[in-house]
C-alpha cells in the first residue's frame, strides 16, 4: 500500500514540477478564474432569488458551487482519457508500462495532479467568493461537506475511468465524455435548478452523481444543513459511487487486456 | 537447459485498419488481419547478446513488445528467466527496455528528475534511490548534464539516459530496440562500446538487440536471428549466419596469369587484371579440396602468389537470406521455416 501511495505521489510531484515550469500560464489561469467569478456575480444579479429550486440560496452562491463542481466533474471526465492520450503521444506510456507498476495504477495516477488541481480551483473559487463578496460558509458542516466531496471524487473517478477505458479501446472519439458532460451540465442542476425543466425529463438528473453532490455541498456549505438532513442525498451519491467506481475498474481491466491483445496499448 | 529468454511458437496478428472506401463498400465485412509473427521459436542464453535482424515490418518490434509484456501473443509463449510474460508482476522486474524513441521522457523535467520519477515506478528502494541515480548518470556520462532539462539534451545524451533508465532496477535482461538509430557515427560507436564493455563484460546482462544496422550486429552480437515476414529464417552464431548460402568457401587468388581454358576443380566468379598478374575470385566445386585446386594450377604452370579465403560479410549473407526462397512449412508439419547454423 505504501509502495502504491509513493508511486501516486511520484506522479503528482512530476506533474507539479512540469506545471510550475509554466509559471506565467499558472498565474494567468488564476487571473481567469477571478474574472469568471466576477462575471458570474454580476450575471446572477439578473436572476430572481425566488426562482423555484434555489431553496433560499442566493443565485450567485448557488451558481458558484455549481460552476466549481462542474469543473471538478469535467476534470474527472476528461483527465484520465486526456492524460493517457498525451502519454501515448509523448511516448512515455510505453516507458511506464514496462516498469513493474501495474497498468491500472499508471492510468489512475496519471490524472492525480488534475484532481488535486481541480480541488484547488474549487477552493480558490470559494475563497474569492468569501473575500470579495462576503459569501458566508458554514464551517460547522465541514465533515458532511468532506464526505460529499469524497463521494464526488470517487464517483467522478468512476466515470473518468470508464471514459479512459473507452479511449484505450477505441483510441479516439471519446463519446462518453461528450454525452456525460452534456448531461451533467444540462440535467445536473449546475447552472439552473432541475425544477425548471419539463417534468417528463427531470428524472434524468437522479442518475447523475453531480445532482446529489451539489445538493450535499450547497446544503452543508451554504445553508449549514446537518448530516441527518442530507443523509438521503448522501445515500443516493453513495449508491451511484458504488456502481460507477467498480464499473470503471472492471471496464478498464477489460480495455487494458483487450488493448494488449490487439497490440494497441501504447498507440494513439 | 534453462534460457534467459525463450520464445515458443509465438504467433501474433493485428487487425488492418479499413479505409473509408472499404467501410462504405462493405460496412459489415471482416477486417483483414496482418500476421506479424508466425511461429517464432527463440532461445537466448544467460549473458548473451542476441541480435534480432530483419527488414522493416519483419516483426522485430512486435516480438520485443511481447517479451516486454506490452502485447499478448495470439498463440505460443514467451518466457523471461523461465516465467511466462503473461505473469507480468514477476517478469517486469527482470526486464529493462531501451527504445529508440527520444520522446519517452518528460521534456520539461531534468535528466535527474526524470530518473527520480522512473526510479519510483521501478521500485528502487528510497534509501538507495539517489545513490543509484547518481551512479547510473555517471556510468553513462551524464553527471554534469543531470540537472539540465531533457529538452536540451542531444540525441546521444537522450539515448544514454534511456539506457540509464533501463538499468535503474538492475534487471538481468535488457531489450534494446534499435538503440543507435538516431545517433551519429561517433555516438553510435560510443554506445556500442558501452554495451560491449559495460553491459555485457561487466554486468553480464542478457541483451536482445533489434537492429537494422548489420555492422553493429556483427560487432556486438554473439548470435543472431534473421526475422523475415514474421518467421526466423536463419539463426546461429555470426559466422554461421555469414556463411548462409555459401555451398563451399570462396577464395581469392593472386596469380601470374589465368589460363582461359583452365579445367580444374573450381568455379570462377571473377577475374581482374592487376599489375604483373591476375586476381581471381572462385569457389571450389563439390567435394574438391583446396589442395586439389593448387595442384591443378601447378600442372597448368600457373604461379600462385597469394591465396586467401574470401569471407562473406553479414550484409551479403543478409541479402542471400532475403533472396532465398521461403521454406515450405507444409512439407514438414510444425516446421518453423527456420534454418539453424552453427553451435547454439
Amino acid at each position: 500500500m505504501i509502495r502504491l501511495l509513493r508511486k501516486a505521489w511520484a506522479f503528482l510531484e512530476r506533474d507539479l514540477r512540469a506545471e510550475t515550469s509554466y509559471r506565467l500560464s499558472f498565474l494567468l489561469q488564476i487571473g481567469g478564474m477571478l474574472f469568471s467569478v466576477l462575471a458570474f456575480y454580476f450575471m446572477t444579479k439578473m436572476i430572481d432569488p425566488d426562482t423555484p429550486g434555489l431553496d433560499g440560496i442566493p443565485p450567485f452562491q448557488w451558481m458558484l458551487i455549481g460552476l466549481s463542481f462542474q469543473f471538478y466533474f469535467s476534470t474527472a471526465l476528461y483527465s484520465f482519457s486526456q492524460k493517457i492520450r498525451n502519454e501515448q503521444m509523448l511516448g512515455t506510456l510505453e516507458a511506464m508500462l514496462v516498469s513493474p507498476t501495474p497498468t491500472a495504477m499508471v492510468i489512475f495516477s496519471s490524472a492525480s495532479w488534475d484532481f488535486v488541481y481541480g480541488g484547488l480551483r474549487v477552493g480558490l473559487y470559494l475563497l474569492f467568493a468569501v473575500l470579495l463578496f462576503g459569501v458566508e460558509i458554514h464551517t460547522s458542516s465541514l465533515p458532511t461537506v468532506a464526505l460529499g466531496v469524497l463521494l464526488t471524487l470517487l464517483s467522478s473517478a468512476g466515470l473518468g475511468i470508464l471514459s479512459a477505458s473507452f479511449i484505450l479501446y477505441f483510441k479516439r472519439g471519446d463519446p462518453i465524455n461528450l454525452l456525460l458532460s452534456s448531461l451533467t451540465t444540462f440535467f445536473g442542476s449546475v447552472f439552473f435548478p432541475v425544477e425548471n425543466l419539463p417534468e417528463s425529463v427531470r428524472f434524468i438528473s437522479d442518475y447523475l452523481p453531480i445532482t446529489w453532490s451539489l445538493r450535499v455541498v450547497r446544503g452543508a456549505l451554504l445553508k449549514g444543513e446537518s448530516f441527518a438532513t442530507l443523509q438521503y442525498d448522501l445515500l443516493q451519491l453513495g449508491i451511484l459511487t458504488a456502481i460507477l467506481l467498480p464499473a470503471g475498474i472492471f471496464f478498464s481491466r477489460f480495455a487494458i487486456r483487450r488493448a494488449k491483445r490487439e497490440g494497441t496499448l501504447v498507440h494513439y | 537447459m534453462s534460457y534467459a529468454v525463450e520464445g515458443l511458437g509465438i504467433e501474433k496478428s493485428f487487425v488492418r485498419k479499413r479505409s473509408l472506401g472499404q467501410l462504405l463498400r462493405d460496412p459489415f465485412g471482416r477486417a483483414e488481419r496482418v500476421h506479424a509473427l508466425r511461429g517464432v521459436d527463440l532461445q537466448v542464453g544467460d549473458g548473451e547478446i542476441f541480435g534480432l535482424l530483419g527488414p522493416n515490418g519483419a516483426g522485430k518490434t512486435t516480438l520485443l513488445k511481447i517479451l516486454s509484456c506490452l502485447v499478448l501473443p495470439d498463440k505460443g509463449q514467451a518466457r523471461i528467466l523461465g516465467v511466462d510474460t503473461a505473469d507480468e508482476d514477476r517478469v517486469k522486474p527482470q526486464l529493462g527496455l531501451v527504445t529508440t524513441d527520444e520522446r519517452s521522457f518528460y521534456w520539461r523535467l531534468s535528466g535527474r528528475e526524470n530518473m527520480r520519477f522512473f526510479s519510483i515506478l521501478y521500485d528502487v528502494p528510497s534509501d538507495r534511490r539517489m545513490a543509484r541515480i547518481d551512479e547510473l548518470l555517471e556510468r553513462v556520462g551524464l553527471t554534469e548534464a543531470a540537472d539540465q532539462r531533457f529538452s536540451d539534451y542531444s540525441a546521444g545524451m537522450k539515448q544514454r539516459l534511456s539506457i540509464a533508465r533501463s538499468l535503474l532496477h538492475d534487471p538481468p535482461v535488457l531489450l534494446m530496440d534499435e538503440p543507435t538509430r538516431s545517433l551519429d557515427p561517433a555516438a553510435s560507436l560510443e554506445l556500442r562500446a558501452f554495451v560491449k564493455d559495460e553491459l555485457k563484460a561487466r554486468d553480464r546482462k542478457t541483451i536482445i538487440l533489434a537492429t537494422h544496422n548489420l555492422p553493429e550486429a556483427e560487432a556486438l552480437c554473439d548470435r543472431l536471428a534473421i526475422l523475415i515476414k514474421g518467421k526466423i529464417r536463419q539463426e546461429g552464431s555470426v559466422d554461421a549466419v555469414r556463411a548462409f548460402g555459401l555451398e563451399t568457401h570462396g577464395y581469392e587468388l593472386e596469380v601470374d596469369r589465368w589460363p582461359g581454358d583452365f579445367s580444374g576443380p573450381a568455379q570462377v566468379h571473377k577475374t581482374e587484371s592487376i599489375p604483373d598478374g591476375t586476381l581471381v575470385q572462385l569457389s571450389l566445386t563439390d567435394g574438391a579440396e583446396l589442395g586439389d585446386l593448387l595442384s591443378a594450377l601447378m600442372h597448368a604452370g600457373v604461379a600462385v602468389r597469394r591465396c586467401d579465403r574470401h569471407e562473406s560479410d553479414l550484409e551479403e549473407a543478409f541479402t542471400r537470406i532475403l533472396d532465398a526462397e521461403e521454406p515450405d512449412d507444409s512439407a514438414k508439419p510444425g516446421g518453423s521455416g527456420r534454418q539453424t547454423g552453427g553451435a547454439v
